[in-house]
């Protein structure tokens, strides 16, 4: 297990560093100024050289580059241009928000995935199993942004249940606030986990080891607890995991809807004003938490389905 | 209790004596007494970069240092003359030369310590370094003096009659003298000024709030206990919040969206007036455009009244002079080119390009607005044989090609800080007003000349000749367009009263307060 975690972690660090270096070189060769977005209407020539010493951008781009990587060893992310604070101190503002919101969306995708999963595997066929699919579609079908919009108008404005946006100021606003976006982001998922869950499902309750199970007289329960979906699951997590590009893509559409200050609407600022720092501090997190959460699905994988440890 | 059941009697009394009535009796009475107490939340789609008085480009930071700090002189209301605040008298030697300031006793800075003359001049210095983002305001300063505590001269290089309207601009603000020991960053994060309100917290690129402070030198005011700025960069989550009761104001609500607003209950739209100029500029270094013919000839085929139907359904008045007509030296009897495509046709005619050309419209990206009109423009031009392409760029790269003089056609804005017309006859107008034109580059030597004259005169008939002849010769040569005059729409709660911001764009809130 350790020799098949050190082989994996070696294979994601050329990974996040090509992330990060591709950003740096897109970042810099896209036309725009952060000085002159800083400066507004009054750019004066000197002004202009003013802010480029001060931020180090009048460095050729390749020493540019490797006071970047340089300060990554040290753990030295530099400092916004516009918000004047580290990256460090922005980011461990702005991270919370957007963890907590995959993750309570992941939860909710779950929470809705797995009952339909198991019910339209049993009722594989019938009416309820039609429908869902037709549901999926639908879900499918509508953009994020629109099914966030519906939600706030019937349960926050219609029927006031949760506030319309925003982030609140105790940890328990937090939370409150964040149940309607994920469900939204929840509801994304759930398409795709009702599909994979059902089908891996049905398989495995049509398969050799079950019948043999059932045949010895194990009750229904265990046979699927034991069998059914622990092995249906294995498929389900794969899926989540890599599922979570499009819940941090996800987050960023969902975090401008209902006005929650986190990671997204920081990487889009940083991006419009050209704020370099924050660009490359906000899509390291980003590359680092989608990393290590497909670095977390091979591990459960592995406890899983004991095969993948020696693939 | 007792005060609370006082006043329901009071109300039910009156209600039942003006029943029919009732709905305007309840605005006016909550309009007569003000209420002290309460948070009022406003919501803005933009990020504050700077609470250092001198330095925020923005008007997202501007909105806030004015409600920290105070100036010494403030526009009045209707932004035709000024009004005393942390100088209670000013007038001009009789060369012109030098002002002197009387400043208000018994003043003090949120800290416990006084305001001086002392303070006064590090502040208009601080603003004076021709490298900082508004240096430029105060270039006709020479010297200043501080004879006493309580007075302060300012001396400019020639007459200069815009000074006192000058004192009021945010970026000269009152700061400590060498901003109380701190260094500038520093002091930008932790901000002492004289103003209504004091800093409480700032997230940054989330949300900042403002207390009272107790300190403020106006009685009884302000009457909020506390504001906060939030950010919520989409708009139709900002006007969710105000019907939701999250939160109280909306900073600009998009146009398409103010029919609807209108109709949700408990929520007020209202357009004030704002020095806004909405312009379609040419870039006037670029061939063809260096032809007068040819932006006359793109001139005609602008349809003002369309662009207003399609882009601001309905708000905003078609646009004739390049100064808002909510400056005194607004010049009425220009009313710009018609639109009519057979003149047009006649004017390209005339020009170097009698067959038409090929030509490009940057847009920022994501600009509904900007598209909407880029599209027009374009079937328009298509008319008389002009092929305009349109360029989507965003935000930081429009600036870059702004500012290289590489684009062709583009659209612009720009609104006073001042209520002088100098700052806008002179940025939008001409080549070294700051904005090289608002950049179409235009440079009309004839103009500059008349513009330098015009400062040197106190009399403001005397100035308003000369500025409508530099509006005339503008629209002669017409290096840009102007669309059209657009108010500053901010949706708000019906409990939000006496919200009322200035031309310029303050937002007073020492004067609003929330009805419960």
């Amino acid at each position: 297990m350790i020799r098949f975690l050190v082989k994996r972690i070696a294979l994601l660090i050329p990974v996040v560093f090509g992330i990060i270096t591709a950003t740096f070189l897109l970042m810099h060769a896209t036309p725009g100024d952060p000085a002159l977005t800083y400066l507004g209407n009054h750019p004066t020539p000197a002004a202009i050289a003013a802010l480029h010493h001060q931020w180090g951008l009048d460095k050729p781009i390749i020493n540019q580059y490797f006071d970047f990587i340089g300060g990554l060893f040290t753990g030295d992310l530099g400092s916004s241009l516009f918000y004047n604070e580290t990256i460090l101190k922005l980011i461990a503002l702005k991270l919370p928000p957007t963890l907590m919101l995959m993750l309570m969306g992941s939860l909710f995708g779950v929470i809705f995935a797995l009952p339909l999963a198991i019910w339209t595997a049993i009722r594989k066929d019938k009416f309820i199993d039609h429908l869902v699919s037709l549901m999926n579609a639908v879900i499918l079908g509508m953009p994020i942004f629109f099914i966030g919009a519906m939600g706030i108008l019937f349960f926050a404005l219609k029927i006031p249940i949760f506030p319309v946006g925003g982030y609140g100021e105790s940890n328990l606003q937090h939370l409150w606030s964040l149940v309607l976006p994920s469900i939204t982001i929840g509801l994304g998922l759930v398409p795709l986990l009702v599909r994979s869950l059902r089908t891996s499902v049905i398989e495995s309750l049509d398969s050799e080891y079950v019948a043999f199970a059932r045949s010895k007289g194990l009750k229904n329960r265990a046979v699927w607890l034991k069998y059914a979906l622990r092995n249906g699951s294995i498929s389900g997590i794969s899926i989540l995991g890599i599922q979570v590009g499009y819940l941090a893509g996800g987050s960023l559409v969902i975090e401008n809807v209902f006005a929650i200050p986190g990671m997204g609407s920081f990487l889009m600022s940083g991006i419009l004003n050209r704020d370099f720092p924050v660009v490359q501090g906000a899509t390291l997190t980003f590359a680092m938490l989608v990393v290590l959460v497909y670095l977390m699905t091979d591990v459960a994988y592995a406890l899983l389905d004991p095969r993948a440890r020696f693939k | 209790m007792k005060n609370i059941s006082k006043k329901v009697l009071v109300g039910a009394v009156a209600f039942a004596l003006v029943l029919p009535a009732s709905f305007t009796f309840s605005q006016g009475a909550s309009a007569a007494s003000p209420v002290k107490g309460g948070n009022l939340t406003i919501l803005r789609g933009d990020l504050e970069s700077s609470l250092t008085p001198s330095t925020p480009p923005d008007n997202a930071g501007i909105w806030v240092v004015e409600e920290i700090f105070d100036t010494l002189l403030v526009p009045a209301q209707d932004a035709k003359s000024l009004k005393p605040s942390l100088a209670t008298s000013w007038s001009a030697s009789k060369d012109g030369l030098t002002w002197t300031f009387k400043l208000r006793p018994g003043v003090k800075f949120s800290d416990g310590k006084p305001m001086t003359s002392k303070d006064v001049k590090f502040s208009l210095q601080e603003n004076s370094n021709p490298a900082g983002n508004w240096g430029f305001i105060n270039s006709s300063i020479s010297k200043i003096g501080t004879p006493n505590p309580l007075t302060v001269t300012v001396t400019t290089k020639t007459p200069y009659s815009p000074l006192p309207a000058v004192m009021a601009i945010f970026a000269n603000s009152i700061v400590p003298y060498n901003y109380g020991g701190k260094t500038k960053e520093a002091f930008g994060k932790s901000p002492i000024g004289t103003g209504p309100f004091k800093l409480a917290t700032w997230t940054k690129g989330q949300l900042i709030k403002i207390v009272r402070n107790p300190l403020y030198w106006e009685a009884g005011k302000p009457y909020l206990d506390s504001v906060t700025f939030k950010l919520v960069p989409d708009s139709n989550t900002r006007a969710n919040q105000v019907q939701g009761g999250q939160a109280q104001i909306n900073e600009f609500p998009s146009y398409s969206s103010v029919k609807t607003l209108k109709s949700v209950k408990g929520v007020k739209v209202t357009a004030f007036d704002s020095s806004a100029v909405n312009y379609l500029i040419f870039n006037n270094t670029k061939a063809p455009l260096t032809d007068v013919h040819v932006r006359k000839a793109l001139a005609y085929l602008v349809d003002k009244k369309a662009i207003i139907a399609a882009v601001t359904f309905g708000i905003g008045t078609a646009a004739g002079a390049y100064m808002s007509p909510t400056s005194w030296a607004h010049n009425a009897s220009i009313k710009g080119l018609p639109y009519n495509v057979a003149k047009a046709k006649a004017e390209l005619a005339l020009s170097t390009q009698p067959n038409g050309f090929e030509a490009s419209i940057n847009v920022s990206s994501g600009s509904a607005d900007e598209n909407s009109k880029a599209q027009i423009l374009q079937s328009e031009a298509a008319k008389i044989g002009i092929t305009l392409k349109i360029n989507q760029l965003d935000p930081s790269a429009w600036t870059a090609a702004r500012d290289a003089k590489t684009y062709d056609i583009m659209f612009g804005y720009c609104t006073t800080d001042i209520i002088d017309p100098d700052e806008i006859i002179r940025f939008a107008g001409l080549i070294d007003g700051g904005g090289s034109s608002l950049w179409s580059y235009y440079d009309n030597q004839t103009s500059a000349k008349l513009a330098n004259d015009a400062v040197l005169v106190d009399d403001q008939a005397k100035r308003k000749a000369i500025y409508d002849k530099i509006q005339l010769a503008f629209d002669a040569d017409q290096p840009m367009v102007p669309l059209y005059y657009a108010p500053n729409l901010y949706s708000y709660s019906t409990k939000v009263q006496n919200f009322h911001p200035f031309v310029t764009g303050n937002y007073n809130f020492r004067n609003v307060w929330l009805t419960k």
